[in-house]
């Protein structure tokens, strides 16, 4: 693993008024690694992600993307070639038909006048279409999206981030919503797809189970803090028993 | 906490009772609230309910009124949409970025569109035929701005309460304000806001209907005259064309939800 670091996290910092939420974390991404953030509820997975989406700002600390502090990345549209982020569901528009969802992810590189016409008349329906049938639902192009089930709508979610090809994912909890089988299957495509793209995933997990299975390697955060940060392969149950563990050993 | 609030209302509901009996005595029950031919008149009125005068030139002239308020309040609806959308939208504050500048557009624009509606079309109507006498424009222009107002009041709070996650999703693609308007709150708010326009639009009809009181002609001006003749029959045809309006457009607004909810 030679190429290099996508993002790097130094000493970063993070309070809510008097509580930690992150508190001096550190670890480096290299370019197409998919990660896994577990631990208990509270422990600042979706903190960690927020600062990474730039939702949030830190309190202290560096957080550099490909090199460069997260302030280069202000803008909106320059921002969304960099980071792609996917949520539970209920991120689609409802209303309007899967097509113009997918094609949402366009929406950084279009002029107004040109996303305005296409409402009406769909553009890079071709590109679309292909993304759509890479996520299995290559005839729903006009079907309404709230018309689909859950676990539809997140692959429809996956197609608007193959248009919108960023270079790193952030997924918050993308399956919490989700029967077991569904999710199984948004997580396979989920990572697949970014191995096709040579994406970076970052994701969020409750299931420590999914994460073993799908991700290549797990950061553990408890109370904001670093518990572990290993390859999949090499984390045992004790820890994990450890990180869900409800008080601290003393 | 909310036993208290209960309690108070109880109080608040007896304090009203009260007050409504005690304005009863300030009535003057001997003379005042009947003319002496009243009840005979009322009862002249509601027996032509049954007997509306069906005679060719009257259902012709009905029809021709009909026609007519159906024309001002399309074209005052039509134009009140117009308007509702521009100061709706830029009322919810979605188009702005910054908190304070959200705030100072949601602010002024909500005080426009609160002092379009603030002042009754009847009004508007009055001031308008003073300045451009009795023309189509002033009853068009009279409708418009008070119900422009009331829908952009409405469509902006449908807007702002359109859910944040696929907005906030929306941002993450990299939309811009305007796109987000056009891919996120508009698809979202659309079916409401037809819904609630033809709701709107079945109203007009019948302001412009109560409009042409002031003189502009339509239903309500024939009504006038015929009430003036003291021929009751021919009321009756008249508000029997404007039921039907009413009627038609509540028919075509319940077709379109329909095929809105498919």
């Amino acid at each position: 693993m030679s190429e290099k670091n996508i993002i790097e996290i130094n000493q970063i910092s993070k309070n809510y008024e008097r509580k930690i939420a992150l508190s001096s974390l550190s670890f480096v991404v290299e370019k197409g690694e998919l990660i896994a953030l577990i631990g208990p509820s509270g422990a600042g997975k979706t903190t960690l992600l927020n600062l990474l989406a730039s939702i949030l700002e830190a309190d202290s600390g560096e957080l550099l993307v490909d090199g460069k502090p997260m302030s280069q990345f202000s803008d909106q549209k320059k921002r969304a070639k960099k980071i792609g982020i996917i949520r539970q569901q209920f991120d689609l528009v409802g209303q309007l038909p899967v097509i113009h969802n997918v094609l949402a992810g366009r929406l950084a590189d279009w002029g107004f006048f040109k996303s305005l016409f296409n409402l009406f008349i769909p553009q890079e329906r071709q590109e679309a279409t292909t993304a759509l049938k890479r996520v299995g639902l290559p005839d729903k192009l006009y079907e309404r999206t709230s018309n689909l089930s859950g676990g539809e709508q997140q692959r429809v979610a996956l197609a608007r981030l193959l248009m919108q090809k960023p270079e790193i994912i952030l997924a918050d909890e993308p399956v919490a919503s989700l029967d077991p089988a569904r999710a199984d299957d948004v997580l396979d495509m989920l990572t697949k797809l970014a191995k096709e793209e040579h994406q970076t995933v970052i994701a969020s997990l409750h299931s420590v189970d999914y994460a073993r299975k799908y991700f290549t390697r797990l950061i553990a955060l408890k109370n904001g803090k670093l518990f572990f940060d290993l390859p999949a392969d090499q984390v045992t149950d004790k820890q994990l028993e450890e990180l869900y563990q409800l008080k601290e050993l003393s | 906490m909310l036993s208290f609030d209960l309690h108070k209302r109880k109080f608040l509901t007896v304090f009203l009772l009260l007050l409504f009996a005690w304005s009863l005595m300030g009535v003057n029950w001997q003379e005042g609230v009947m003319h002496s031919s009243g009840i005979s008149t009322a009862g002249e009125i509601f027996a032509a309910m049954f007997t509306p005068d069906l005679s060719m030139d009257i259902l012709l002239l009905a029809a021709e009124s009909s026609w007519l308020t159906l024309a001002y309040a399309t074209a005052g609806m039509s134009l009140a949409l117009i308007l509702a959308l521009i100061f709706g939208i830029l009322a919810s504050g979605v188009l702005s970025s910054g908190k304070r500048s959200r705030t100072l557009m949601k602010g002024s624009f909500r005080g426009v569109l609160g002092f379009m509606r603030a002042i009754h079309e009847l009004v508007w109507a009055w001031l308008f035929v003073a300045s451009f006498g009795l023309s189509p424009y002033a009853a068009i222009f009279a409708l418009a701005i008070p119900y422009g107002g009331i829908l952009g009041r409405i469509f902006a709070d449908m807007i702002n309460d359109v859910p944040e996650e696929p907005i906030k999703a929306l941002r993450a693609t990299g939309a811009s304000r305007l796109q987000c308007l056009f891919y996120g709150y508009l698809p979202s708010v659309k079916n409401s806001m037809i819904s609630y326009t033809m709701y709107r639009y079945e109203c007009a009809v019948r302001s412009s209907a109560i409009m042409s009181f002031v003189g502009l002609g339509g239903l309500g001006y024939q009504i006038q005259l015929s009430l003036d003749d003291l021929h009751y029959d021919e009321v009756w045809t008249f508000l029997y064309f404007l039921i039907i309006l009413v009627v038609i457009i509540d028919g075509w607004s319940n077709m379109l939800r329909r095929r809105m909810a498919q």
